[in-house]
């Protein structure tokens, strides 16, 4: 049961309801994970698979894929531009927001979370299937730009966030924070040179706002950490950052979504652009 | 330094297949990773089991040295976060490396590990696919260092 306070509730959809829905014709559900082969192990049946590297990022220059790239990428699985698209994933679905951030740099806006991803779709017992499915090709009709300045942060956006004492977020763990470690735990170091953060940026770990089984909070708990807690109003403008734009991701989502926030941008450069700038401002606490 | 014959094997097939059968090779020892523990009644000259900052959950690595061969026989246990990758590399490696003495698995190069994943799945968020084979490595510069120790009482 999906939790109607939110502001947009129809953007998070429980794995009961993918169940249904799965033979929708306008409907697409994508896997996007961290694990590279975990979609490979089995997934859900007739969800496609989206990696955040190979098929969202150019190979060659630290930015997203081109228009064209994009609407070959949704033809070749079968979207069309008013196809409804579930995300799911592992690590309480931080890749499933980042593609679905990334499906909304391309205009895309008929998105949807599957709440818990894929740790709670597999703590039910529902079935998974190794069968990959084949799409009719659809037809994109490109945008003539990606949207970036709606929803993403550069550079000089965060440092002028910093500087006019704008809400700045910082979704990483608090020892990456205080710059005691250049990693989150768990994952090896992705060569910044610096640790610490963007000066005036207020800690908010992303995962304060998932429970135990992968699911977001209640509506009024996200209220109680991002409004009460970090002292954001729904009018502010947010950046939000981490280390290469996914777990803030999963922070714009909260905030966007499920709290209502017009305005937050997400600064996917993040940590690996501004801890290895050479004369970007640090703070270490 | 030429790989063990059992390991170069594996690295010979892998190159052979086409990039969608690599990944169904990689998947079929991922799931044959949880058959790589110790088995009932094993004993061990050495157990490290521990969860390092580096791999997403605990993982345990036994060695049993052969008394007459020297041969090495590895054994590991995964938590149920482990990535596919990993787990694919222990069923690898505890099949690859099986029986070659402790000096030639510290000799072992680890270049070989994009030729059997592909340099497309070695990048940056994968370099625990490395992670298995320092840990056997470690124990057994472990026991090799104990052994020398013992010798020298």
């Amino acid at each position: 049961m999906i939790d109607k306070n939110y502001a947009h509730p129809a953007a998070l959809v429980t794995t009961q309801w993918v169940s249904e829905h799965l033979s929708d014709p306008e409907l697409r559900v994508i896997e996007s994970n961290e694990d590279i082969l975990l979609y490979d192990t089995g997934h859900i049946q007739g969800a496609v698979h989206i990696d955040w590297r190979a098929d969202l990022q150019d190979e060659v220059i630290r930015d997203y894929i081109t228009v064209e790239r994009f609407s070959a990428l949704c033809e070749k699985h079968g979207i069309s531009n008013d196809t409804t698209v579930v995300f799911y994933g592992d690590k309480s679905n931080w890749w499933a927001c980042y593609a679905l951030w990334v499906f909304r740099l391309f205009g895309h806006t008929k998105v949807k979370i599957m709440d818990g991803g894929r740790e709670k779709w597999i703590a039910e017992e529902r079935h998974l299937t190794r069968a990959v499915p084949q799409f009719a090709h659809g037809h994109y009709a490109q945008i003539e730009k990606r949207r970036d300045e709606e929803i993403r942060a550069f550079y000089d956006q965060a440092l002028a966030q910093s500087r006019g004492a704008r809400h700045l977020i910082d979704v990483r763990s608090p020892a990456e924070f205080r710059g005691e470690v250049t990693h989150m735990p768990e994952y090896p170091q992705e060569g910044v040179l610096r640790g610490g953060h963007i000066p005036g940026a207020a800690s908010v770990p992303w995962k304060m706002a998932v429970n135990e089984d992968a699911t977001f909070k209640s509506h009024e708990e996200l209220r109680a950490i991002y409004e009460d807690g970090a002292g954001l109003k729904r009018g502010d403008d947010v950046v939000a950052y981490c280390r290469i734009g996914e777990r803030s991701s999963h922070t714009w989502f909260v905030l966007t979504y499920l709290l209502g926030f017009e305005n937050v941008l997400n600064y996917d450069g993040s940590w690996t652009e501004w801890g290895n700038r050479v004369g970007a401002p640090i703070e270490k606490s | 330094m030429p790989y063990p014959a059992k390991l170069n094997q594996i690295i010979e097939l892998f190159e052979t297949l086409p990039n969608s059968e690599k990944r169904e090779a990689l998947i079929s020892y991922a799931d044959s990773a949880m058959r790589q523990g110790p088995k009932d009644g094993e004993t061990f000259d050495l157990e490290d089991v521990r969860k390092d900052e580096e791999c997403t959950d605990s993982v345990g690595v036994f060695l049993k040295i052969s008394p007459s061969s020297r041969g090495c026989t590895f054994r590991v246990t995964l938590g149920p976060h482990v990535q596919t990758l990993t787990k694919a590399m222990t069923s690898i490696l505890c099949k690859g490396l099986d029986g070659l003495t402790p000096e030639e698995v510290i000799e072992v190069p680890a270049d070989f590990v994009p030729r059997i994943v592909g340099a497309d799945l070695v990048r940056q968020r994968s370099q625990t696919v490395y992670y298995i084979l320092t840990r056997m490595k470690g124990i057994t510069k472990v026991w090799m260092n104990r052994q020398r120790s013992a010798q020298h009482v």
